[in-house]
């Protein structure tokens, strides 16, 4: 009977060891995360601190808090020009190239995702497999290609050099990650209300306007934001095709970097002018964009 | 007789009705369909077979000075020649030449995500869900990086290592960094590399949570009943449950060899030869005059075709492992 205490009082005693190791390793990790999220956030506060600083405050005092906000850092910045663009005129074209390349892009994803997923029709599988196929695919090197395709494009515009149209047009492709996304939205809707509503003497567009698409109104915002985000982002496209003059934000910022040079709180606050909108967006809808971004990332 | 005559006539009119009708309604479908598709498949037949026919003709092409074109394999064979004969070494990095540091960046940078990245990001995930304070807190801060400008992201990052107003600057030179951590050899790789690290767990953690979220609670209960530690329960429960996410991730590694040039053209200011990548050269590439479409073309189709099957065995030599587990 006491050889069993025994080993039970042991196995206690091992059990509670194990468990005050698992609290440790767990306040570690813990402790780690802070350090992690600090240095995420650390830059970003540091920043917008010294982006209200003068240039010769902030030179004296680095990390320090500022005497006095100084906000016209943020006018000032605004004004600055780029090849005769000033920083304001790129957030509003920032503004413009998301807010028009989201809603035609997230337009064409969902007319091109109802029509696979909810009709029969000859070439639909093939159509399909060939957006998945080329989705998983990747291929490089074909950048050069784009370059010289846009080249055509505008010839046959008659645009002189590279336009927003250019872009809109590349933004336009409606077999992305949306598709996905949308297709699987419209599949898990009801034939039965598309049926009611042919009953009802309601014609395919209407139907598509009014029946389904508030059906699939959460996957659409969801699309949306995630796309309005990406394009508020997006350098590369912007930088090979939108002359220097007319470019976009993302842009601008990484010339302003080289051109404003020591001006520190200047370029501090032209990037807490770029961060602010999605930083918005984010606060807001951040739970849709962590649900999409995880079944956007398992089915691709 | 007669009622049987009118019934047999009714029917086969109200069949030619329903025919009629039919047809009017496929046809109606198939101008709807027509409608909807219409820019949709045009524009990606554009885009895509344009893109990717030219891109196929440019690799086969040369041009000369005079503007005139030619066609063989050229554009290959230079490649090769400079890959194992060149002496440029512009990077900086002496024992390796140029052209053949792009690959090793390119693999290093998949060696980083895979073996690295990965790692750390299923041991976030795994400890975020074993009831950590906060955890929904620390996701969010983690994923800010993906929402961030990448322009801006790059920018927070060196100037925590700048010369002048940097505050990380002197830890590094207390580590033995040099000045200039992003215009030398091999300082601006390992910054690149650190980088990728910092900004690139976010996502990952992201979409591990939520297959770890969807592995049933009595498997974890059974664990513990076991008296499983954590190494254990990561090891013979999270893994095998997680493991298509994981495959997905390792894909999306994979994928990065190709593909990633941003950071490093941003953190360098398109400066640095030293942390060029496949798709930063071809890239850079892209953005100049045109005289060297032809070689970037070259290139991307011989590092596709030869690192896309690789990527598709992978995924199917790693699907295959836990195949069997379902819950």
């Amino acid at each position: 009977m006491e050889d069993l205490n025994k080993a039970y009082r042991g196995q206690t005693t091992l059990r509670r060891k194990k468990d005050i190791g698992y609290s440790i390793t767990k306040w570690v990790v813990f402790a780690v995360f802070i350090i992690y999220g600090a240095s995420l956030l650390f830059p970003f506060i540091w920043m917008l601190v010294s982006s209200f600083k003068t240039t010769n405050e902030f030179d004296k005092n680095i990390y320090g808090w500022p005497k006095q906000f100084y906000g016209l850092n943020f006018i000032e910045v605004l004004k600055y020009e780029i090849d005769g663009q000033s920083i304001l005129n790129m957030f509003f074209m920032s503004v413009l190239l998301t807010v028009l390349g989201t809603a035609i892009n997230i337009f064409f994803s969902a007319a091109a995702a109802y029509t696979l997923s909810k009709f029969k029709f000859i070439g639909r599988g093939f159509i399909y497999g060939l957006a998945i196929f080329t989705m998983v695919v990747p291929i490089v090197g074909t950048l050069p290609a784009q370059v010289q395709m846009m080249e055509v494009f505008n010839e046959i515009f008659g645009f002189d050099d590279n336009t927003i149209f250019g872009v809109l047009f590349l933004y336009s492709g409606a077999f992305g990650m949306n598709f996905i996304l949308l297709y699987s939205a419209f599949s898990s809707v009801s034939t039965s209300y598309l049926e009611a509503a042919s009953v009802d003497g309601c014609g395919r567009i209407k139907t598509y306007f009014t029946v389904v698409l508030p059906q699939v109104k959460g996957s659409l915002v969801a699309c949306a934001v995630l796309q309005a985000i990406a394009y508020w982002n997006d350098y590369a496209t912007p930088k090979l095709f939108l002359p220097r003059g007319h470019t976009t934000l993302a842009v601008g910022l990484q010339i302003l970097q080289e051109e404003a040079g020591g001006n520190y709180p200047q370029i501090f606050a032209s990037m807490i002018i770029s961060i602010i909108p999605v930083l918005i967006i984010y606060l807001i809808f951040q739970k849709k964009i962590i649900e999409s971004t995880n079944a956007g990332g398992l089915k691709g | 007789m007669e009622d049987l005559k009118d019934l047999n006539i009714n029917s086969v009119s109200r069949k030619k009705a329903t025919y009629a009708h039919h047809l009017t309604r496929r046809k109606r479908d198939y101008i709807f369909i027509i409608l909807m598709l219409a820019y949709p498949v045009l524009q990606f037949l554009i885009t895509w077979s344009f893109v990717n026919i030219k891109s196929i003709l440019n690799a086969f092409q040369v041009q000369d000075v005079y503007g005139n074109i030619s066609w063989g394999f050229d554009n290959f064979t230079t490649y090769f020649d400079t890959l194992f004969n060149s002496t440029k070494h512009a990077s900086g990095v002496t024992w390796i030449n140029d052209t053949a540091l792009v690959l090793l960046n390119s693999l290093a940078i998949g060696i980083v995500t895979v073996f690295i990245s990965l790692p750390l990001s299923l041991l976030c995930s795994y400890f975020l869900h074993k009831k950590m304070p906060f955890a929904n807190v620390f996701r969010a801060i983690f994923f800010l990086p993906n929402i961030i400008p990448v322009v801006a992201l790059t920018f927070a990052f060196k100037i925590s290592f700048d010369g002048n107003i940097g505050y990380l600057y002197e830890f590094m030179r207390f580590l033995g960094f040099p000045s200039g951590f992003f215009a030398k050899a091999p300082y601006a790789g390992f910054m690149v590399i650190l980088y990728l690290i910092w900004a690139g767990l976010g996502y990952n953690v992201i979409l591990i949570s939520g297959a770890i979220g969807r592995i049933p609670k009595e498997l974890f209960e059974s664990a513990e009943l076991d008296h499983a530690g954590y190494f254990k329960e990561f090891i013979h429960v999270v893994i095998p449950c997680i493991w298509p996410t994981v495959v997905t991730l390792i894909v999306i590694g994979m994928t990065n060899v190709l593909t990633l040039y941003l950071q490093p053209l941003l953190l360098t200011n398109e400066n640095t030869a030293a942390v060029y990548t496949i798709s930063m050269s071809i890239f850079l590439d892209a953005a100049g005059d045109g005289s060297a479409y032809g070689k970037a073309s070259a290139f991307g189709l011989m590092m596709s075709l030869i690192w896309a099957p690789i990527i598709l065995l992978t995924r199917k030599f790693l699907s295959k492992k836990y195949e069997g587990v379902d819950y």
